[in-house]
């Protein structure tokens, strides 16, 4: 245990120090490689309200992370109950599975910035294309995990759920689905991490707030050091979200592996 | 999961050699190889823009080509002059396009990219314009939804109408939008009014109403520009090209005046446009010829700088306030960044 927790610190201990020593040695200008020291200043800005002005583009950088999270979360929890419905349905009826396995498939190779401007014209500009897109993208990762969980439940379970006089209604939702649910939660995680990287695809337009709108602000006029700062934000965040994720699915399916 | 050190530190080995090996190939840019006999550069790397002025014509017609048959000449299409900054600061660039806003802040701290200004494709006229519904004077904008793309041209006149007519940027809702994104807001009712370009301008201009213009703006004193920015170690080095290449813009620039139809014709091959619809894109324009931007409101002379280092002085106050630069630079930086001298060298009087 401590063994592990030694390495990992080492390790972003090692990334930061080949960090400051790229940045110390000039090879390329502050624009291509900012000092771990602007990054910093830039951490203490945007979180501050300094000379009139509110963090970075008139908000705090909490609330651009706020902003972001909240639209991640609405467009997982939406895409999460779609994906499970629809992964249910696609495991349990074949007819269905014919009729929108390939559309899943198809979605779900589409890359979000190639529809996005379709969502801004049907949907406008403010929140709705955003959770549209995230919702989109977060769908299929489920609806795939369900599907093939779905479909790979042990014939002894409904057998037997039958045989104990189990209607027939009961038994997608009291016998497969829990018997899916480990397959079910890599599924959810999996999508929270797309949802995460889509969300700065979703921010391109009118995405301030946002960790994703501020990012882009910031390359526009070659704030290298601010741009930085947001991808160290998405990833910790990511980071802890997963952790969350994973101690739920610990708790919802302790039986994981053990089967 | 367990790393085993070895195979770790090989790794990390691997990135280190693979981020010099990318620093040593910043550093020898093709533009910098040795000249050709002749004395041209081997390569002239330049980064045009799809806006309707002389560079089109010059590249439609392959002038440069022909001027300079032994240098290899690259045009590669950009969309923003914040993208030309990022590709002169990696070295990628000898000359480029970029609008009076990108080029104020590359002139400016951290940036200080060093390029200088020889040539002046067109002062921007009628062809950006703040349109508006259900408003008729800016001041009546007030508490509205106003689209602009930030960083832009567009952007710095926006907010000079807007201080023009007593409102400030907390009196309104300001919305960075790109062109195609503030055509769909603007056809779905979900902005009231937009500071764009051609030809979103266009369609915005049938259902809404024109309020200030920036040729009207410039009248007022804040000129926006699309600029010419030329590496200043290009312009020392071969010095003989960047005058065959001002001669070939001020050449495009004559063409325009003199045959309007092979103008247009050239410029509409370049945008996928009609000459019709062309010619009267050029027309939105101020182009200037070698003689204008020679002036003393232009470029100027090597002994006294034009005003357009004044525009860009206060293009950089304006950035400033925005937060977007640490400090305003002094007015000597942009008459430094001027290349009045290159300019005079390439048309002497």
């Amino acid at each position: 245990m401590f063994r592990a927790v030694a390495l990992r610190a080492a390790g972003v201990l090692a990334l930061l120090a080949l960090w400051w020593a790229v940045a110390a040695a000039h090879l390329w200008p502050p624009v291509f490689v900012p000092s771990p020291g602007a990054v910093w200043h830039q951490l203490v800005q945007t979180s501050t309200v300094h000379d009139g002005q509110r963090g970075y583009a008139g908000h705090l950088l909490a609330e651009h992370l706020a902003a972001s999270l909240r639209r991640i979360l609405l467009g997982s929890l939406y895409g999460v109950a779609g994906g499970v419905a629809l992964g249910l349905l696609i495991g349990l009826v074949p007819t269905v599975r014919a009729l929108l396995g390939p559309l899943v498939t198809f979605v779900r190779t589409l890359p979000p910035l190639a529809y996005f401007s379709l969502l801004i014209i049907w949907f406008g500009i403010d929140e709705t294309p955003k959770t549209v897109l995230l919702l989109v993208a977060a769908l299929p990762p489920v609806a795939v995990a369900t599907a093939d969980a779905v479909r790979g439940v042990h014939a002894d379970y409904l057998h037997a759920a039958r045989s104990l006089g189990a209607p027939r209604w009961r038994v997608p939702l009291s016998v497969v689905l829990p018997s899916a649910l480990p397959e079910v939660m890599t599924g959810v995680r999996v999508a929270v991490g797309v949802a995460y990287t889509t969300v700065v695809a979703a921010e391109t337009v009118n995405g301030v707030p946002g960790i994703g709108g501020m990012i882009r602000d910031a390359q526009r006029y070659n704030q290298s050091d601010v741009v930085v700062l947001g991808l160290l934000v998405i990833g910790a965040s990511g980071l802890l979200i997963d952790a969350a994720l994973q101690l739920a699915e610990r708790r919802l399916a302790p039986w994981r592996g053990r089967s | 999961m367990k790393l085993r050190p070895l195979p770790a530190l090989a790794a990390l080995t691997a990135l280190g050699l693979a981020l010099t090996g990318c620093a040593s190939g910043t550093g020898a840019a093709a533009g910098d190889s040795a000249p050709n006999a002749d004395g041209t550069p081997k390569a002239l790397r330049i980064g045009y823009q799809a806006i309707p002025n002389g560079d089109l014509i010059v590249k439609d017609q392959r002038w440069l080509e022909q001027a300079l048959p032994h240098t290899k000449i690259t045009w590669s299409r950009f969309e923003s002059g914040g993208d030309v900054n990022t590709a002169m600061v990696a070295g990628g660039l000898d000359i480029g396009l970029a609008g009076s806003s990108p080029v104020t802040r590359g002139l400016s701290a951290p940036l200080n990219i060093k390029y200088k200004v020889p040539w002046i494709f067109d002062v921007i006229g009628d062809n950006e314009a703040l349109v508006a519904r259900g408003a008729t004077t800016i001041a009546a904008l007030k508490g509205k939804k106003i689209a602009a793309p930030f960083s832009s041209t567009s952007h710095y006149s926006l907010l000079a109408a807007l201080q023009g007519a007593g409102l400030t940027e907390s009196d309104v809702t300001l919305v960075d939008l790109e062109p195609p994104d503030i055509q769909a807001a603007w056809a779905r009712g979900d902005i009231d009014a937009a500071y764009v370009w051609t030809p979103v301008l266009g369609r915005l201009r049938t259902t809404g109403k024109v309020l200030i213009t920036s040729r009207e703006l410039a009248a007022k004193g804040k000129v926006t520009a699309d600029l010419a920015v030329v590496r200043t170690a290009f312009a020392d080095k071969y010095p003989k090209a960047l005058t065959t290449w001002l001669q070939q813009q001020d050449r495009a620039v004559k063409l325009v005046r003199a045959d309007k139809a092979a103008a247009s014709a050239a410029v509409g091959r370049q945008l996928n446009l009609p000459p019709a619809e062309a010619a009267r894109q050029i027309d939105e324009l101020v182009l200037l010829d070698a003689r204008q931007q020679q002036g003393a409101r232009y470029l100027g002379t090597a002994q006294a700088p034009g005003g357009l280092a004044a525009d860009l002085h206060g293009a950089a106050e304006f950035l400033t306030a925005q937060h977007k630069i640490p400090a305003v630079p002094q007015l000597s930086v942009f008459q430094q960044g001027l290349a009045a001298k290159e300019l005079g060298d390439a048309f002497p009087r």
